[in-house]
C-alpha cells in the first residue's frame, strides 16, 4: 500500500498576504459570533452527505480560535488554533485533502487524531475574500480514513458550496453597507437645519427628515403622497403644484419661493428646491428636494429695500432743496438771475442722472423705459423737443448700459452740450436737428453730436466757456476718454472717443475678476 | 388767467420757491401745507383750482391718495411734483399728471399752464415735455 500522499493544490511556504490583512477581511463581514443562519446550516448538511461523513463546518479562521459558522457534528461552536486542520488548509492556494491523517506528519499527533474523535479524512476548500484574502473554510471531516481519496463530484460540491457561502457573506456585508450608508443619510438629514424630502420618480412623497415633521408638527406620514401641497398657502398652493408638474414632466430642476405652514400655524416664506437623481441609462430613479426657511432672510431683504428707498428719496430731494435754495438766493440778485438757472439746470440734469442709475426696486423704477444709455438721454433732451413734443435730438446707434460713476459724466457732457447747442447752435433755430450717435468700435464706445441746420459756422470760438471746459473735464478726467470738437460748415460736431468699459466700470471690473 | 392755487409741500424751501414761482406768473397762491389733513381742510375752506402735489409729506407717502381724493371727489385740479415719479409710475385717477423735481421756471409755468387750460376745458394740443401725462 503506497503511502497516501497529501494531496496539495498547490504548495505555498510563504502566503502572498499578512495575517493582519487576512484578520482585517473577515472582521469586516462582521459575521464572527452571530447565531447560526439555516442557509448556512443547510450547506454543511449538504456537504456531509455528499461526502458521507460525519462532519462538515463552515470554518473562519479567526485570532488564536476558529468559528464555526454552521457545523454538522461537532457540537462546537469553535475550538482553539493548535488542533486545527484548516489553519494548515488556508496556507493552500485553494483546497486541501487529507485522506489519513495518520499517515501526514502534520497532523499524527494531533490529539483530535490521536485520541477523540479519532479524525482521519480531511477535505477543505478555502473562503476567500473579493480581494483574495483566505478567511476561512468549508471543510468535511471523517474518522475514518479515505486512502482513495474524495470523488472529484465531491470535491466539486465543495468548490460550488464555498462559493455559495462567499456569495452569501458578501450580500451580507453589501446589506450591512446599505444599512449604514441609509443609517448615516437619516442621521445627516435629521441633523440639518434645512426639512428634507424625497419622493418617486411620479413625485409620490415617500420620506421626509425629522425636521420636517418637527417644523410643520404634523404627524408622520401624514404628507406622503400628494398632501404635501395642503402645507402650502392657499395662494401659494396652485403655483407649487404646477411648478413641481413642470419639473416632474421635463426633469428641470424644482426651485419655487411659497409660504409653508408651520406648527404654530404662521405661515412662512420657505425656499423649495428639488433635484433628480439619474440612473445610468439617465432615467429618473428619485427627486431629492430641501426646504428652507427664508422668511427672516426676506424680512431683512424687505427692510432693507426700504432703507435704500428711503435713502434715494432723501437724496433726489436734497437735489430740489438745493435747486430751491440757488433759486430764492438768486431773487435778491437779479444780475445773478442767468448764473442761477445755469446751475440750477445742472443740478437737474446731475439728478436725472441719479434717478436712472440708483439702485432700483419695481415701485422706484423710473418711469422712462430702461434703464439705458439711450433711455436715460432722451429723458434728458426731452426739455429740447419742438413744440409738437417731438425730439430734436435724434439718437441713433448701439445703446448700452450704464452706472452711476458714469452717470453724473455722461449728463454733464449731454447736459452743457444741450444748453450750448440752444443758446448758439443748431437748437436755437425752429428746424434745427442734432443727431447723436453712439457705437460700439471694438473696444472703444464712440458717440458723436452732430449739429445741423443752425446758425454757419465760422471756425472756433474766440472764447472756451466754463460749459465746455465742464464737458472736457467729463470726458477726459472722469470717463477717461478724448474729446474732440469740428468746427464744420453746417454745424459743431463732437466726437467723445471713450474705453467701450468707461460706461460700466464697476462690470467690467466684474467680469475680469 | 390767473389761478388760485394750494401747494402741498413738506419742503420749506421748495415751497417757497415755488409760491414766488407761481406769484410771479400772477397766480395767487391760497396757502402752502405740508401734510394731508392741513390740505383738506384748506381745499374745504377755499375756492381751489390747482394743486401741486408732493408725494412724500410730512405725515408720510400720503400724496397719492391725497391726489386722487381731491381731483376725484373734491374738484380740484392736481398736479403731481415730486422727486420720486416711480411712485406714481401706473398713474392716478382723476389727476393730471407729474412733474419731476428738481425743475425750472418754464417747466413749472407750462406744466401750470397746461393743467389750467384742462380745467377750463379749452383744446391743448401738446403737453408740455418734461410732464409725464396720466391715462
Amino acid at each position: 500500500m503506497r503511502i497516501p500522499e497529501v494531496r496539495l493544490s498547490a504548495t505555498t511556504d510563504k502566503p502572498a498576504w499578512n495575517e493582519a490583512d487576512r484578520l482585517g477581511a473577515l472582521r469586516a463581514y462582521e459575521i464572527l459570533d452571530t447565531p447560526r443562519e439555516a442557509a448556512f446550516d443547510e450547506i454543511v448538511n449538504l456537504v456531509a452527505q455528499v461526502f458521507d461523513a460525519p462532519i462538515a463546518v463552515v470554518n473562519l479562521i479567526d485570532e488564536g480560535r476558529q468559528w464555526f459558522k454552521a457545523e454538522t457534528g461537532l457540537g462546537v461552536r469553535e475550538t482553539p488554533l493548535e488542533t486545527s486542520f484548516c489553519a494548515h488548509a488556508i496556507l493552500m492556494q485553494d483546497s486541501m485533502v487529507v485522506p489519513d491523517a495518520t499517515r501526514d506528519d502534520r497532523f499524527s499527533c494531533n490529539p483530535l487524531v490521536t485520541g477523540e474523535p479519532g479524525l482521519r479524512f480531511y477535505a477543505g476548500r478555502l473562503l476567500k475574500s473579493a480581494e483574495g484574502l483566505p478567511i476561512g473554510t468549508l471543510c468535511v471531516l471523517s474518522d475514518k480514513p479515505r486512502p482513495e481519496g474524495p470523488t472529484a463530484l465531491q470535491m466539486q460540491t465543495l468548490q460550488v458550496l464555498a462559493a455559495q457561502v462567499m456569495t452569501l457573506l458578501d450580500l451580507r456585508r453589501a446589506l450591512a453597507a446599505q444599512r449604514q450608508s441609509e443609517a448615516q443619510f437619516r442621521a445627516i438629514a435629521d441633523s440639518m437645519p434645512q426639512m428634507v424630502w424625497s419622493t418617486l420618480p411620479d413625485g409620490f412623497h415617500d420620506y421626509y427628515n425629522a425636521r420636517w415633521y418637527e417644523y410643520t408638527g404634523v404627524p408622520e406620514g401624514s404628507t406622503d403622497g400628494e398632501a404635501w401641497n395642503g402645507m402650502f398657502h392657499p395662494e401659494d398652493q396652485a403655483r407649487a403644484m404646477s411648478a413641481w408638474t413642470h419639473s416632474l414632466e421635463t426633469g428641470d430642476p424644482y426651485e419655487i419661493e411659497y409660504r409653508l405652514r408651520r406648527h404654530d400655524g404662521v405661515y412662512r416664506w420657505t425656499l423649495g428646491r428639488a433635484r433628480p437623481i439619474r440612473d445610468e441609462a439617465g432615467e429618473i430613479t428619485r427627486w431629492f428636494g430641501t426646504c428652507t426657511d427664508i422668511d427672516d432672510l426676506k424680512r431683512s431683504d424687505q427692510a432693507k429695500e426700504l432703507l435704500s428707498q428711503e435713502l434715494s428719496h432723501r437724496i433726489k430731494n436734497i437735489f430740489a432743496v438745493v435747486s430751491a435754495l440757488i433759486a430764492l438766493s438768486a431773487r435778491q440778485h437779479p444780475e445773478a438771475k442767468a448764473f442761477a438757472s445755469a446751475v440750477r439746470t445742472r443740478i437737474s440734469a446731475l439728478a436725472r442722472a441719479h434717478e436712472f442709475v440708483r439702485p432700483h426696486t419695481e415701485t422706484s423704477r423710473p418711469t422712462v423705459g430702461s434703464m439705458t444709455l439711450h433711455a436715460f438721454l432722451a429723458d434728458l433732451f426731452k426739455a429740447y423737443s419742438d413744440l409738437k413734443g417731438e425730439p430734436r435730438i435724434l439718437l441713433d446707434g448701439d445703446d448700452a448700459t450704464f452706472d452711476d460713476q458714469a452717470a453724473t459724466s455722461v449728463a454733464l457732457l449731454f447736459h452743457e452740450l444741450a444748453t450750448n447747442a440752444a443758446k448758439y447752435g443748431a437748437l436755437s433755430r425752429e428746424d434745427g436737428r442734432v443727431t447723436l450717435d453712439t457705437r460700439r468700435a471694438g473696444d472703444r464706445f464712440i458717440l458723436t453730436w452732430t449739429e445741423t441746420g443752425g446758425p454757419a459756422v465760422s471756425g472756433p470760438p474766440t472764447h472756451t466757456g466754463f460749459g465746455s471746459s465742464l464737458a472736457s473735464l467729463s470726458v477726459e478726467g472722469q470717463l477717461g476718454g478724448r474729446l474732440e470738437r469740428n468746427w464744420l460748415r453746417d454745424g459743431l460736431q463732437v466726437v467723445a472717443d471713450l474705453p467701450a468699459t468707461a460706461l460700466s466700470r464697476r462690470r467690467a471690473a466684474q467680469n475680469v475678476a | 388767467m390767473t389761478a388760485r392755487i394750494l401747494i402741498i409741500e413738506d419742503e420749506a424751501l421748495v415751497a417757497m420757491e415755488l409760491r414766488f414761482v407761481l406769484e410771479d406768473l400772477g397766480h395767487r397762491v391760497v396757502d402752502t401745507v405740508a401734510d394731508a389733513k392741513s390740505a383738506r381742510d384748506v381745499v374745504r375752506e377755499n375756492d381751489i383750482d390747482l394743486a401741486l402735489v408732493d408725494i412724500h409729506l410730512s405725515d408720510g407717502p400720503t400724496g397719492v391718495a391725497l391726489g386722487r381724493e381731491l381731483g376725484q371727489e373734491m374738484g380740484v385740479t392736481v398736479l403731481f411734483m415730486t422727486a420720486n415719479p416711480g411712485m406714481v409710475r401706473n398713474g392716478v385717477a382723476g389727476t393730471i399728471g407729474v412733474l419731476s423735481k428738481p425743475t425750472d421756471e418754464r417747466a413749472v409755468q407750462t406744466a401750470v399752464d397746461y393743467a389750467l387750460r384742462r380745467r377750463q376745458g379749452e383744446p391743448v394740443m401738446y403737453a408740455p415735455p418734461e410732464l409725464q401725462l396720466f391715462g
